[in-house]
């Protein structure tokens, strides 16, 4: 049995397991014992890729079979700081987990910049989690919060951007039917409050973010880099989620109660 | 003393029967589609064939133990007639034949649409339709089909004379006691079947969606299948059985009616008998011809479809208009254009109060879209505003059966209050006028839970985003009919249980010459003949009027008895639901890999579950529905009855209407949200209206259409224990 490293975003750890993306994810949502749902967002990361003093006999030690010969499911080697520390060239595929354990995996693709003026929404998913609306660009973004002669900065930034539709450009009068988000008339202020005042770039929307990402919010695709590089994992179009990828959109449209 | 012309009334049925064996060939002939359809379609089978299987066991003990009862006061205390134990027994028999027929098909069809749809959205609708249309010719074909017989045997007994009309009244109101084996045969489809189908849906979708977070008509839900099998339990099975009841008591109530306003009239006395019958009868063709009329285009979209339900139901009211304008003059019936205006008014209250429904259940008008709205600020104000628009909802259709028994009455009584025989006769037949076309309405009710499991089966069965697109415009299409079908269903039990109610008077007057007395003292000197009795002189003599505190009485007894029927039909949901989710998460808990798709759950469990609640919280409310009448009966006497009568009939209609809207509003709300409003899937809008659907489902699945049973079942209860009440009252 093959050992696997991932990089878990919900919570920020590092994990080596035995199983592979798909049964991970499962079993990372779900449970054992089927008692316990949740979603997840981890990467797969090359073992071979990650920094020296990266202790891999560790996991050649600790991630063994059980006694009754099933794979070891998951053991814990960092929970602070995880993704700071992996560097960007040994992660692979983003792997988005529903509720109750499907799994749909994102490969890397090259971003290309949008043109126009329009504004943007981000939730930003690790290492810090709030949401803010801005008028930079995800690469500009990237640039900007991961700027660290800045005092209020991070290393390295995890971070999806979200739909705006109309109030990415009309944030006073655009219809926001279909939008999901909580308080909406606070999103219009902070995007009016940027529009209208071109030396401020960046509103905080929501201070920390609870809950799950719903995922029919995604606008184009999850980014995750550093001041340098920006790597890109598009969301598919939703014709492809309709069709390719049908079970797991219906599954990540399904709300729960709790 | 049997005309011509009554042959007509055997030919429809047969001919009812006969469309509804070949449209069930045609759907048979079409193939189920692949493995995975196939399978997932004998599981639906197979549970709703074991529901049925132990409901009927159920009914056949309790059937037993009703007959031996009526053998008991009929040939023993002597104060019933002989016939009704074996009447009772027909018309429950051919009530479960009807369900059981229209259920084989219903789940026989499911996956055949679901492949049809594959190859086209036209050849998805032709089998969905037609298959639920073999429902609705198996009720008609069936009621009708036991009505002449009924009618051929008894008329052999009491030979119909041209001089003397008594023995047609004996023979209307002893036909009039099979009803009461449809009513029974229908509460227990109604009730188990609304308790069945909500257990399993509330249950399923708590445990599955809430707990578990996975979507509906997902195969790894264990519950899923007794989902599938609930809709044809309660929507196929349940609005039969109710239907049935509501056609042939209206037919049977009629000619009761009109047995005894043409009783000096024999000859036309027979005309006023076997009027409803031939009107059903020739509504039976004009539903078949409807039937062909039902297609759409490849390209059709929701109102195009709708056009095509509705294109062939306003073919059909519009030729049973022409077609009873001539039935009417051929049996040369006096103030036969009165009648015939009757008949015209019960169609046009039927369609107004379906026209109604639809707009204050569709989420394309304002009621529902402000139900929506309220989801702006949580589920509370989405709780108050689906009550609110439901009580609302109930104007337009009380309105509508006000102004329609009105119009009825004095179109049939040439104008004249006072001619009360004509009048009520007016009211049954314009019962009879909505109902006519039932093979086809039925057809586009029965057709709802068809479209909704082939949803279900395509979903299950991984079919392609194309399929999936047909079969849920077909479903959606199916939401519609199927709301506008429950309130035709009330408005009907409405008018049927006020003919009904004459019809009991005249059920009275059976029961005192049984007893032997043949005439009646109306006190200050005044005797009159029983037999000359009116309805206006049975009041008198029973003192039926709102001085009387018995009636008072009944009226609040009746009053409360539909508030104490929902109360416990809700609550047997909730408490079936909440074995339902024990189940589920039972079956997650043990069966390893049913989360992964790697095991597959015990759906037979839950079928099991769902069927075992259903059985048990029935029992309370229906026995309920039998013995207060009765009791009311021996205790109170006719007055208090007459009184429980009005009162279940004037709190039943209007709560029914009341929670099959708020009901049917809460669900399209939540779909109004899904589409893109308020903030679409997901938000917290959504899980405001997700939760007001919740609740609205045993309202308008459960408890509001098992009203429509309730006032019918008492008022036939009532009927047949007239012999009792009257010999036996205590005050």
């Amino acid at each position: 049995m093959a050992n696997y490293l991932y990089l878990s975003i919900t919570p920020e750890a590092l994990i080596a397991s035995m199983l592979a993306p798909e049964e991970f994810g499962n079993y990372f949502a779900v449970g054992t014992k089927k008692r316990t749902r949740g979603q997840a967002m981890f990467f797969e990361l090359d073992i071979d890729k990650m920094p020296d003093d990266f202790p891999k006999n560790e996991i050649e030690n600790k991630c063994v079979p059980h006694a009754d010969n099933t794979p070891k499911r998951s053991v814990y080697l960092s929970i602070y700081r995880a993704l700071e520390y992996v560097p960007l060239k040994a992660i692979k595929n983003l792997f988005l987990v529903t509720d109750d354990g499907r799994v749909l995996s994102l490969e890397q693709d090259e971003y290309k910049e949008e043109d126009g003026n329009s504004l943007h929404l981000y939730q930003e998913l690790c290492p810090v989690t709030p949401r803010i609306a801005t008028r930079y660009n995800p690469s500009n973004f990237m640039k900007y919060v991961t700027n660290t002669s800045q005092p209020v900065s991070v290393p390295k930034l995890f971070f999806v951007e979200l739909k705006l539709d109309e109030l990415a450009v009309d944030p006073l009068k655009g219809n926001v039917n279909d939008l999901p988000y909580p308080n909406i008339d606070h999103l219009r202020d902070c995007l009016i409050g940027i529009q209208e005042k071109p030396a401020k770039a960046t509103k905080t929307v929501i201070r920390t973010f609870y809950g799950e990402l719903n995922f029919r919010t995604c606008k184009n695709g999850f980014f995750i880099g550093d001041k340098e590089n920006i790597l890109y994992y598009p969301f598919p179009s939703f014709e492809e989620l309709n069709t390719k990828y049908y079970v797991w959109w219906r599954s990540a449209l399904t709300i729960g109660l709790r | 003393m049997i005309s011509g012309l009554f042959w007509i009334v055997p030919v429809g049925a047969i001919s009812a029967l006969f469309f509804a064996y070949y449209f069930f060939r045609q759907m048979m002939k079409e193939s189920e589609g692949e493995d995975t359809m196939k399978k997932i379609a004998q599981y639906v089978r197979e549970g709703a064939m074991a529901y049925l299987k132990q409901q009927y066991k159920i009914v056949l003990v309790f059937f037993l133990i009703i007959t031996v009862i009526f053998s008991f006061l009929a040939y023993v205390l002597e104060v019933q007639n002989g016939w009704v134990p074996f009447a009772f027994i027909t018309g429950g028999f051919f009530s479960g034949l009807a369900g059981f027929f229209g259920m084989k098909t219903a789940t026989y069809a499911a996956a055949r649409t679901a492949n049809a749809a594959r190859k086209s959205l036209n050849g998805g609708l032709r089998i969905a339709f037609r298959s639920g249309a073999v429902m609705g010719l198996v009720v008609v074909g069936l009621g009708l089909l036991d009505i002449s017989l009924w009618f051929i045997i008894l008329n052999a007994w009491y030979p119909l004379s041209l001089t003397d009309g008594h023995n047609m009244v004996i023979i209307t109101t002893t036909m009039l006691t099979f009803g009461m084996g449809a009513s029974a045969q229908a509460l227990f489809a109604r009730v188990g079947g609304g308790i069945f189908t909500k257990a399993a849906d509330v249950g399923g979708d708590l445990v599955g969606k809430v707990e578990a977070g996975i979507p509906e008509d997902d195969p790894r839900n264990p519950a899923t299948i007794a989902d599938n099998v609930g809709d044809n339990v309660g929507d196929v099975a349940g609005m039969g059985a109710d239907l049935y009841e509501s056609y042939c008591g209206s037919i049977l109530a009629t000619a009761a009616l009109g047995a005894s306003a043409f009783l000096e009239t024999p000859l036309l006395q027979f005309k006023a008998v076997i009027a409803p019958m031939l009107i059903a009868a020739v509504g039976i063709i004009l539903s078949i011809i409807g039937v062909f009329f039902v297609r759409a285009s490849e390209q059709a979209d929701q109102k195009q479809l709708l056009k095509a339900l509705s294109r062939s139901i306003n073919i059909s009211s519009v030729l049973i208009v022409i077609a009873s304008f001539i039935i009417i003059q051929v049996l040369e019936l006096d103030n036969g254009i009165g009648i015939w205006g009757a008949i015209v008014v019960g169609l046009i209250t039927g369609i107004v109060i379906g026209k109604a429904t639809e707009y204050y259940t569709s989420a394309s008008y304002k009621p529902t879209q402000s139900i929506a709205e309220s989801s702006k600020t949580g589920p509370a104000t989405v709780i108050i505003s689906g009550l609110g628009v439901g009580m609302m909802s109930t104007a337009v259709p009380v309105i509508a059966v006000v102004i329609g028994i009105i119009l009825s009455y004095l179109f049939a009584a040439g104008f004249d209050f006072n001619n009360t025989g004509f009048g009520l006769y007016g009211i049954g037949i314009a019962a009879v006028g909505m109902l006519s076309t039932l093979g086809l309405t039925l057809a586009t009710d029965a057709y709802g839970p068809i479209a909704d499991n082939a949803g279900g089966n395509a979903e299950m069965s991984g079919l392609g985003p194309e399929v999936r697109k047909r079969t849920d415009a077909l479903d959606s299409l199916g939401n519609t009919t199927a709301a506008t079908g429950k309130g035709f269903a009330i408005g009907s039990a409405a008018l049927t249980a006020l003919a009904l109610l004459a019809s009991y008077v005249e059920e009275l007057k059976i029961g005192l010459l049984r007893i032997g007395q043949d005439i009646m003292d109306l006190g200050n000197g005044i005797v009159i003949e029983m037999q000359k009795a009116t309805l206006k002189d049975f009041m008198n003599y029973y003192d039926v009027n709102l001085m009387n505190p018995k009636v008072l009485i009944g009226v609040f007894i009746g009053a409360m008895m539909s508030f104490i029927f929902c109360g416990l039909t809700m609550n047997a949901v909730g408490r079936a639901a909440q074995k339902m989710v024990d189940e589920v998460r039972r079956q997650f808990r043990e069966i390893p890999g049913i989360l992964e798709g790697k095991a597959e759950p015990d759906y037979a469990e839950c079928v099991a579950i769902s069927t075992k609640g259903a059985q048990v919280e029935m029992v309370l409310p229906s026995a309920l529905a039998v013995l207060v009448p009765v009791f009311m009966g021996i205790v109170f006497g006719v007055p208090g009855v007459m009184g429980l009568l009005v009162g279940s009939l004037g709190t039943g209609f209007v709560l029914a209407v009341f929670m099959a809207n708020s009901g049917g509003a809460w669900d399209n709300a939540k779909k109004y949200v899904e589409e893109g409003h308020y903030g679409g899937k997901g938000s917290a809008s959504h899980k405001a209206t997700v939760i007001g659907d919740t609740v609205g489902d045993p309202f308008k699945d459960t408890s509001g259409p098992s009203l429509n049973i309730l006032i019918k079942l008492m008022s036939m209860v009532a009927i047949v224990m007239s012999g009792l009440t009257v010999a036996f009252s205590i005050l």
